[in-house]
């Protein structure tokens, strides 16, 4: 199965995407996670202001058949939420790395960035978890 | 009586086919020591012994020709029609309609209740039922918590004091505080951590709460509270103002009223409505419209399934599979049947027939009304006698009041009267008759103390 | 049925008249006052948006959807764990007696609907050997919810406090729905590749302590009874945990074993599964729930327990775990069940658990030629198949729904989770031989079309009287009502 990786990013073993911008991350769910969720019917972002801890649960994305857990790639306060993803939940499957982003996060402890993957990596671990 | 459509021969074939011998191969997965020698349990009855037998039984139940009990469960009458939709076996045998392009009839009526409820509570969405009036609650309760992330209940004085025990059991399970308060003290009871305040109307005391000014009250107070509105007789919306239209949150009521025979107090019906601010936290099953994926069709689909235990798991709000199907079958017929024009009636007749009887017993030296606000087809009555009322409403064969001491030790000369459109002149009439009578017996047996 | 496709079926609401009709409602013979002497104005409604409709629309309304709709009375219904048998006749007679039917919960003069609890519950003793029940809990879930409670407030009397209970990944999703209801978090137990508990994961995971107890089914949603399952709640009762009997597959052990025998403590029954009531298009059901001695004292109330002097209705009690529902419990449901074990007796009922088993393996030993079973052993009431073999990547769920086109409805599709791709098909024993050799036929038939035409595999139903529905829409803008 053929999916997209864009190599400027970086991942999270919970299938989370990241990208850093400044003293900012941006997060999403990466091209695998959203073809293993089916179809996206709706999307529970946390609200701004809140804050978590890496590996917290911070949302949740349905499917017609599922619900899979938004976790924290890392600590830090939630600054903004996609709120295109209310009326358009469809983005995180047509779009998973652009449109389909869900939140922007302030890095709380920038040195967690080191922890996550790199889009090597994260194909290897897509390819153990398909076998 | 055996329903087992199978001959020794079929039986010998199809052991050859699985490639055993005997039928105790079946079970060889089973350690030895637990395989039982026979049930004690006697011999089985063909269908007219069976009849038979159960006809018997059912007529060690007393069953009265006039009742003026009420208190959670309700004598109104019920269209034929109710019994003959609910008696298609396609309807009631089969199951949940997973297999949505097989189950288009159950689907639809399904939704159509969905529609009927949503309109006559003028609330945003209803689910396809919960299990009663009580469990509706105590879910209603807990889906405040899970909105809110506040750890508290309130519930005014004046619910049924059975389901004050239900919730009270359901909150315990999820470690949620709950507490009863009186509406005089209401207010200073909102702290920062209630969820929401739970109140019943019209009440189990049978009074007609101001709902409008309550609910602003609450608000006013602690706004982000939810408030939740439970009922026992909705048939009362066929004249009282619907709680869509008063702000309330979570509205649920025992549908039972609504086409179900009292049946000793199950199965009944769970409705549930909520805002449609809340709609992802709905327990239970929901029914949307929707078109073919290839063509131009609507039709019927189990939707939002993955808030659901099936899907969800230990993350679901709510464990509920099996819920209350055919009897919100029956509610859909009843309210189809009736239509505005008989809800409208049923609901003024319960309304002057209850407000007749008080007036006729006001009469009578002794009894006293103890309702101070305005009542629907419930009222509470004090009595000189009540023992003695009671042995003559069944003398009369009048399924008796209510004692109130049942559930209020303090109560003791107390009876919850109800009075439904099934309640003729006639039997009003005897209930009176009962009344002077006890209160006659009581005089005397004044007298006679003296 | 030809009508069924060509007529559509409007909504009800579009049949309504401005004619105002009288039929349900008796005459008013009581003098009527001005509504503002009883209620203030402000109190009343408007209009009530719902139309009046003359009934013969209504009946045909109900009569065309019926027929587009498929029960147990419309042919072979194998919805794995959902033990669809046929719902006898008699048991509809008996509930409709009107010295049931019309008795109130509250009366006093109650003594055959309350024969009725202490018979039943005399009956489901001897079946599953527990000693106290309540009628209470509407469904199993509720069943479940109330014996998950009872484990809690055991350990809470004993001062103990423990937050957690095991549940294998072949539960179903009740299970740990429930338990958390009840306050428990959950350990998942992945089931070996036998299908069972894997005793030394049981042992490490009770040994951490915390552990309340275990829900299990047995024979559990893979059709698969647990050999080891004495050892299983031994290892839980040494380690001081409870055992729950999750009873939603006892058809298969009906007369045949016994969960108290097992080593459970606390079980609940379906009645709408395992005692023939219908199950009304998802209910409504029974689940009442059985308890050891020891655990009797935490029933919810009212409840009816054995003691010496012999079965009691218990009414209040300290330490019980309070009320999980008004009234007694779904009678309507529960005297049809208790129609069904008097009508069976002790013969009937072990002929209910044998050709319950004997169903599911002929129908299994049928289909595992061309289907992939992945337990490929005797079974007891149900077992599974999955996709995995199936060519030109046509899945589970395309057989479901071209099943459907063959005039038959699907087994359960994607439950137990454990196994990818699955179908879960459970027969019952009032299935003819006539009626599985069908479905195996039909079986066959969809086989050779996913290798030989698989686009009208993927693509189906087609014979419905609906095709293949948007789930996806309807999740995303949901429209719950018109």
């Amino acid at each position: 199965m053929n999916y997209e990786f864009p190599s400027d990013l970086m991942y999270a073993t919970s299938h989370e995407w990241v990208r850093i911008e400044d003293s900012a991350a941006i997060v999403g769910i990466t091209d695998y996670a959203q073809h293993q969720l089916g179809d996206v019917v709706f999307v529970e972002l946390p609200n701004i202001g809140m804050v978590f801890e890496k590996e917290n649960n911070a949302g949740e994305i349905e499917s017609v058949k599922t619900v899979g857990d938004l976790i924290m790639p890392l600590s830090g306060e939630i600054i903004e939420i996609n709120k295109q993803l209310d009326g358009s939940p469809e983005l995180v499957n047509n779009s998973p790395y652009d449109k389909g982003w869900m939140m922007k996060i302030k890095i709380s402890h920038p040195n967690e960035i080191d922890e996550l993957m790199s889009v090597e990596k994260y194909k290897e671990l897509v390819k153990s978890e398909e076998q | 009586m055996d329903f087992v459509p199978h001959d020794n021969k079929t039986i010998t074939e199809m052991l050859s086919v699985i490639g055993i011998s005997n039928l105790e191969e079946l079970f060889h997965d089973i350690p030895k020591e637990l395989i039982l020698e026979t049930l004690n349990i006697p011999q089985g009855l063909s269908e007219p012994d069976l009849l038979h037998r159960m006809e018997e039984i059912s007529r060690k139940n007393k069953i009265y020709s006039n009742s003026f009990l009420g208190a959670g469960c309700y004598y109104h009458y019920i269209p034929s029609i109710v019994n003959f939709v609910i008696s298609r076996s396609e309807f009631y045998t089969s199951y949940t309609p997973y297999q949505a392009e097989a189950s288009q009839g159950y689907l639809q009526a399904i939704y159509e209740y969905q529609t009927i409820i949503s309109r006559l509570t003028q609330m945003d969405v209803a689910n396809a039922s919960m299990y009663d009036g009580s469990t509706a609650l105590a879910e209603a309760a807990i889906m405040a918590t899970l909105i809110t992330n506040k750890k508290s209940i309130i519930l005014l004085e004046g619910i049924h004091p059975e389901y004050v025990e239900v919730v009270k059991t359901y909150c315990w399970g999820r470690n949620i505080n709950t507490e009863i308060t009186k509406e005089n003290i209401l207010l200073d009871q909102l702290h920062e951590d209630v969820a929401a305040v739970l109140f019943q109307s019209p009440n189990f005391y049978g009074d007609i709460e101001d709902v409008s000014k309550l609910v602003k009250k609450i608000k006013e107070k602690l706004p982000g509270c939810l408030v939740i509105q439970v009922m026992t007789d909705p048939t009362c919306l066929g004249i009282l103002k619907p709680p869509g239209a008063l702000d309330i949150d979570i509205f649920v009521s025992e549908g039972q009223s609504f086409g179900i025979n009292p049946s000793f107090g199950g199965p009944g019906l769970g409705i549930f409505t909520a805002k449609q601010k809340y709609l992802r936290k709905i327990p239970g099953r929901l029914i949307g419209k929707t078109k073919e994926i290839e063509g131009s069709q609507e039709g019927f689909i189990l939707t939002l399934q993955a808030r659901e235990q099936h899907i969800r798991r230990d993350k679901a709000s709510s464990n509920i599979c099996t819920n209350q199907a055919l009897c919100s079958l029956a509610a859909l017929t009843y309210l189809l049947a009736m239509g505005k024009t008989g809800l409208r009636e049923i609901a003024t007749q319960n309304l002057q027939k209850a407000h007749f009887l008080k007036k006729e017993i006001t009469k009578i030296p002794g009894y006293k009304i103890l309702n101070k606000k305005p009542t629907y087809n419930e009222f509470l009555v004090e009595c000189p006698n009540i023992n003695s009322f009671i042995s003559e409403c069944k003398k009369l064969d009048l399924l008796p009041p209510l004692r109130m001491s049942k559930y209020y030790p303090e109560m003791q000369n107390v009876a919850l009267v109800c009075v439904t459109e099934v309640n003729s002149r006639e039997s009003i009439n005897l209930l009176t008759q009962a009344a002077k009578i006890a209160s006659d017996n009581s005089v005397e047996g004044d007298l006679n103390k003296i | 049925m030809w009508r069924v496709i060509l007529i559509k079926s409007n909504l009800i609401f579009e049949k309504g008249t401005d004619e105002e009709l009288h039929n349900y409602v008796p005459d008013l013979d009581i003098k009527v006052v001005d509504l503002q002497e009883i209620v203030p104005n402000n109190f009343l409604r408007e209009d009530i948006p719902i139309p009046n409709i003359p009934e013969v629309e209504i009946v045909r309304h109900f009569v065309n959807l019926s027929q587009k709709n498929y029960g147990v009375d419309t042919g072979i219904y194998p919805l794995g764990s959902c033990t669809m048998k046929y719902n006898p006749k008699i048991n509809e007679v008996v509930e409709r007696l009107q010295g049931f039917t019309q008795a109130h919960p509250l009366q006093e003069d109650n003594q055959g609907s309350i024969h009725v609890l202490y018979d039943i519950s005399k009956l489901l003793g001897e079946i599953t050997g527990m000693n106290g029940f309540t009628l209470q809990p509407a469904a199993g879930a509720h069943g479940e919810l109330a014996g998950l409670l009872i484990i809690k407030k055991y350990f809470e009397s004993k001062g103990i406090a423990k937050h957690k209970i095991i549940i294998p990944d072949s539960a179903h999703g009740t299970n740990p729905a429930s338990a958390k209801m009840a306050g428990f978090s959950i350990i998942e137990l992945n089931s070996n590749e036998h299908g069972e508990v894997p005793l030394d994961h049981l042992e490490y995971a009770m040994t951490e302590g915390d552990v309340a107890g275990i829900m299990l089914t047995n024979p559990n949603t893979l059709g698969i009874f647990d050999r080891q399952i004495k050892e299983i709640t031994r290892i839980v009762h040494d380690n001081g945990g409870l055992c729950y009997y999750d009873g939603a597959n006892l058809n298969p052990i009906l007369g045949i074993c016994r969960p108290k025998d097992m080593g459970f403590d606390i079980v609940h029954l379906n009645l709408h599964k395992t005692f023939s009531t219908p199950h009304g298009g998802g209910g409504p059901g029974s689940g009442p729930i059985g308890v050891i001695d020891e655990l009797t004292p935490f029933l919810p109330e009212p409840c009816i327990i054995s003691t010496e002097k012999g079965l009691i209705c218990r009414e209040s009690n300290n330490n019980s775990i309070g009320r999980i529902k008004a009234f007694w419990g779904n009678f309507g449901v529960i005297i049809r069940a208790y129609a069904y074990i008097l009508a069976l007796g002790a013969e009937g009922l072990k002929k209910v658990g044998q050709m319950s088993v004997l169903n599911a393996n002929y129908l299994r030993v049928l289909l595992r030629k061309k289907f992939f079973a992945p337990f490929d052993r005797i079974c007891q009431h149900e077992f599974v198949i999955s996709d995995r073999n199936l060519p030109n990547g046509v899945t589970a769920e395309d057989i479901a729904k071209r099943i459907l086109d063959y005039g038959i409805y699907a087994p359960t599709m994607y439950f137990p989770l454990v196994v990818q791709g699955v179908l879960m098909i459970e027969p019952t024993e009032t299935e003819s031989k006539a009626s599985m050799d069908y479905f195996s036929d039909v079986m066959e038939k969809i086989y050779k079309e996913a290798i030989s035409d698989p686009k009208v595999v993927k693509t189906a139903p087609h014979n419905t009287p609906i095709k293949r529905l948007d789930a996806v829409l309807a999740a995303r803008k949901p429209v719950l009502h018109d």
